[in-house]
């Protein structure tokens, strides 16, 4: 039976990530004066994705990419207590397992993108590491203001810390820190730096089309899913009922909402240099120490 | 004394023995014929005594004397006069002196002449192909006379532009051909080290339809403003009112006064269209959408607009020779005045969010920055001359259609940077908002068109000079015999502008390329116009979607 959460889990997120697409979608053309796509477009998109030839530019490493990508990101989904609701596969890991594994979504990308041998793609790679370099310590802080308090690295405990142990300053911080790096996590502007249309043509993906390049997108939609829905589970225990199908309706109008505040932000900003995107993120993770530093005092 | 006779008096004195003749058909205009081989220390006195260089015209005139002639333009912005530097060299031996080193905005100038009429300019710093296409014979100049207009030399294999070479440890990003930041094709070779730009060659004229060509050889006088409408996608009226106007000085026409006012008319409404356009388009660039999307909602209804006055979203079609083509009604009168009240509330309020906002501060500030100075050598116009602090304005400068009878301010700043473009832009949307009103306002009556009576009479010299949104536009006409110019070369604003993006570049981050190049708001199809399309002779032949795929994939 403990295989059903971790099913109910995969299902919800591949269900739900092209869906809170769609609104981000909707909300920027709505933003912008447009009539904007249909809400469900993202799910056209990846079938028809899906049904195209599958090119590949590149070495065997080129195709296994997108599938290393989904998979590592499949797998974060696996681990969450997303309903409140800790699944059995979380006692055999912990919060660094989930760092790692988001990690390697990030490399499967470089991969690709090396894999192909296209001077944006590279030039697109070597944003994402450093992107990926300055945003996930911020990832790591947030689980270790929780783990802190717990004494303990376990998904469940760390999750639900402020649940449990209620807000501090600590926590405060990392709040508002989590939502300054919000849209560097889901890669949205001011942050899209890697893909970035205009100079790099998609950089990264430049290469990729069809299945591949599916594989790719519904991968970044499920990450952007999951740290959105790790804001929610970590910072906003408010309205946990104790009902599991009611707690997980609960959450998914919660992440609705920080989708909202994505689409709100993403559609009223240019984009940032790389060079002043990682002036901004190493002021994010001085002061994430600093909230770890809080919380390790109690504060 | 007015400035061409103190710069005539002074170069008397200097050079006395190689000016050969001076005649000034109008008071703003002098011509000025040296002898070839002292064309560079001239030129230099000329931009030494405060001209700013226009444009140089190459034209075949070896059925006549057998010489092929040059033709420096300078501009005197303070004194409203242009300055024309007549000289020539035998057509079996057309050398002379390249004036590029001391005046960088003569390259191409120099480098389009090599290619069209076989001229060689001693010690030019960059002597490489600049129009014809790779792979063109090296032996057939196109604009020479005896050139037949719709020749088409076989193509060639293996034949590529060789880029200029790239610094030590750099690398090559492309940047074209195609390029979702370029509209247009063209291509810019980026020498980046990590993400800093040190260095760029440029190949483009891709696209060369042969329009001078064309309008040398096939088509008549009046014809052609409707051709020139076409060099360019955003400011077509600008070419049709500039060429008309070359040839109205060069055959001394005037225009009725209406007929000017109407002109100043589609040109506001032209640069209405073209900065929001612009503001979208840089808006875009910088990742920017939802500037984009309104600033190109905006502009809808100036299209809209025009599509109710003349019949079309652009491309107006009413400018020709001697005055225009369509008048205005009361009602559109009301209709145009409705329209820019509506627009001037919207740009107001996004004039506003941008204006403050940190974010396009941070991505436009001290970006693509290039001093005064360099603005003046490279002989930069329009908002990107202005934002460099250098006022100049052919509206105001060398007033044409009725701009002297309008008031309006010249917008310039001095951050010497692609911010200062664009509020140089916005603001000149203001501007062109009031000239409209006034427009409206002092409309006379009357007729709107000088009917040509009499044939225009043959080799005699025209240049106008009209503000675009891009900044000034030069039209130098030498009238034929068969009803046509002998001779039309049209200097459109990307032209000089262009010329000075690599110094623009150097040193900045490869992501402010896309913003940078779109500062000048390059209008590529402006400068591709004088060849003829290298196309593949022989049957039409549909191919199948396993052939294309053969291509497409390197014939694997």
């Amino acid at each position: 039976m403990d295989i059903v959460y971790v099913l109910i889990n995969l299902v919800i997120f591949l269900a739900f990530a092209p869906l809170f697409e769609g609104i981000v979608r909707k909300i920027t053309a709505k933003v912008q004066s447009r009539m904007g796509p249909p809400v469900i477009q993202p799910y056209y998109d990846i079938i028809k994705l899906l049904g195209k030839e599958n090119l590949v530019a590149g070495n065997w490493a080129f195709t296994l990419a997108p599938m290393m990508a989904f998979a590592a990101v499949l797998s974060v989904i696996c681990f969450i207590p997303f309903g409140y609701k800790a699944n059995f596969l979380a006692q055999y890991a912990d919060v660094i397992t989930i760092i790692y594994l988001l990690v390697l979504g990030g490399v499967s990308i470089l991969i690709g993108a090396l894999a192909s041998k296209n001077t944006f793609a590279m030039m697109g790679a070597s944003r994402e590491m450093v992107t990926m370099i300055m945003v996930e310590p911020v990832l790591a802080m947030t689980f270790f203001v929780g783990a802190m308090k717990v004494k303990s690295l376990g998904i469940g405990d760390t999750v639900f810390s402020v649940l449990n142990n209620g807000y501090s300053w600590a926590v405060g911080l990392m709040l508002v820190l989590y939502l300054m790096a919000l849209q560097a996590f889901v890669g949205k502007q001011p942050f899209d730096i890697a893909e970035a249309e205009q100079e790099l043509l998609e950089g990264p993906y430049l290469e990729y089309s069809g299945p591949n390049y599916a594989l790719f997108k519904y991968a970044m939609m499920l990450k952007q899913m999951f740290y959105a829905a790790l804001f929610v589970m970590v910072f906003i225990p408010f309205f946990y009922t104790g009902v599991y199908a009611l707690d997980i309706i609960i959450q998914l109008c919660e992440i609705a909402c920080v989708y909202v505040f994505i689409a709100l932000i993403g559609s009223t900003n240019p984009r940032l240099r790389i060079d002043q995107a990682v002036r901004y993120y190493s002021v994010l993770i001085v002061l994430a120490l600093c909230a770890v530093g809080l919380s390790v005092y109690g504060i | 004394m007015n400035s061409l006779e103190r710069v005539l008096k002074v170069l008397k004195d200097k050079y006395g023995k190689s000016i050969v003749n001076s005649e000034s058909p109008a008071a703003s205009r002098l011509f000025v014929d040296i002898k070839a081989d002292k064309v560079k220390d001239i030129s230099n006195e000329i931009v030494a005594l405060g001209g700013r260089y226009l444009v140089g015209i190459g034209h075949d005139n070896i059925a006549r004397d057998g010489n092929i002639g040059m033709i420096h333009t300078f501009g005197f912005d303070k004194e409203n006069s242009i300055l024309l530097l007549r000289t020539a060299v035998p057509g079996s031996n057309p050398v002379m002196d390249s004036i590029t080193n001391d005046i960088p905005g003569a390259g191409w100038s120099e480098r389009e002449f090599m290619d069209l009429l076989g001229m060689k300019f001693k010690n030019h710093p960059k002597p490489k192909k600049l129009i014809t296409a790779d792979d063109w014979p090296t032996d057939i100049f196109p604009l020479r006379k005896e050139v037949p207009y719709n020749l088409v030399p076989p193509s060639a294999e293996d034949v590529a532009y060789q880029l200029d070479e790239c610094p030590e440890g750099c690398s090559i990003v492309p940047v074209g051909p195609f390029h979702t930041a370029l509209h247009e094709p063209e291509h810019f070779a980026v020498y980046v080290d990590g993400e800093t730009i040190k260095g760029c060659d440029y190949r483009g004229f891709m696209t060369h339809r042969g329009i001078e060509k064309l309008c040398e050889s096939q088509v008549s006088y009046n014809e052609i403003p409707f051709i020139a409408e076409r060099i360019c996608g955003i400011c077509g009226s600008v070419h049709a009112t500039a060429y008309s106007q070359a040839v109205e000085m060069a055959a001394g026409i005037i225009i009725p006064e209406r007929a000017e006012y109407l002109r100043v008319l589609f040109l506001e409404i032209e640069r209405l269209h073209s900065h929001l356009l612009w503001l979208g388009v840089a808006g875009h660039l910088i990742g920017f959408d939802t500037v984009f999307m309104q600033a190109w909602r905006i502009r809808e209804q100036i299209m809209w607009l025009s599509e109710r006055i003349t019949g079309n979203r652009k491309t107006y079609g009413v400018v020709i020779i001697g005055g225009v083509r369509k008048d205005i009604t009361k009602e559109t009168e009301e209709d145009i005045i409705k329209v820019i009240k509506k627009v001037e509330e919207e740009v107001k309020t996004i004039y506003k969010s941008i204006i403050g906002d940190s974010a396009i501060h941070k991505r436009t500030k001290g970006v693509g920055y290039l001093s005064k100075e360099e603005a003046i050598k490279w002989s930069l116009v329009g908002p990107v001359a202005r934002a460099r602090g250098v006022d100049i304005d052919a509206r105001r400068d060398h007033p044409y259609a009725a701009y002297k009878e309008l008031k309006f301010d010249v917008i310039v700043t001095d951050t010497c940077d692609v911010w200062g473009t664009l509020v140089v832009r916005l603001l000149e949307i203001y501007e062109s908002i009031n000239i409209i009103r006034q427009v409206i306002d002092k409309m006379p009556g009357g007729e709107i068109l000088t009917a040509l009576t009499e044939e225009i009479p043959p080799l005699k010299h025209g240049i106008s000079v009209v503000e675009a949104p891009r900044g000034e536009s030069v039209h130098f006409v030498i009238t034929g015999e068969e009803n046509r110019p002998d001779r039309w070369r049209v200097r459109a604003p990307t032209y000089p502008n262009l010329q000075a993006i690599p110094a623009m570049l150097l040193g900045d981050q490869f992501a402010d390329f896309p913003i940078i190049v779109g500062s000048i708001d390059p209008c590529f199809s402006c400068t591709d116009r004088v060849e003829v399309v290298n196309v593949a002779s022989g049957k039409n032949r549909i191919m199948s979607k396993s052939e294309l795929e053969f291509i497409s994939r390197g014939n694997k």
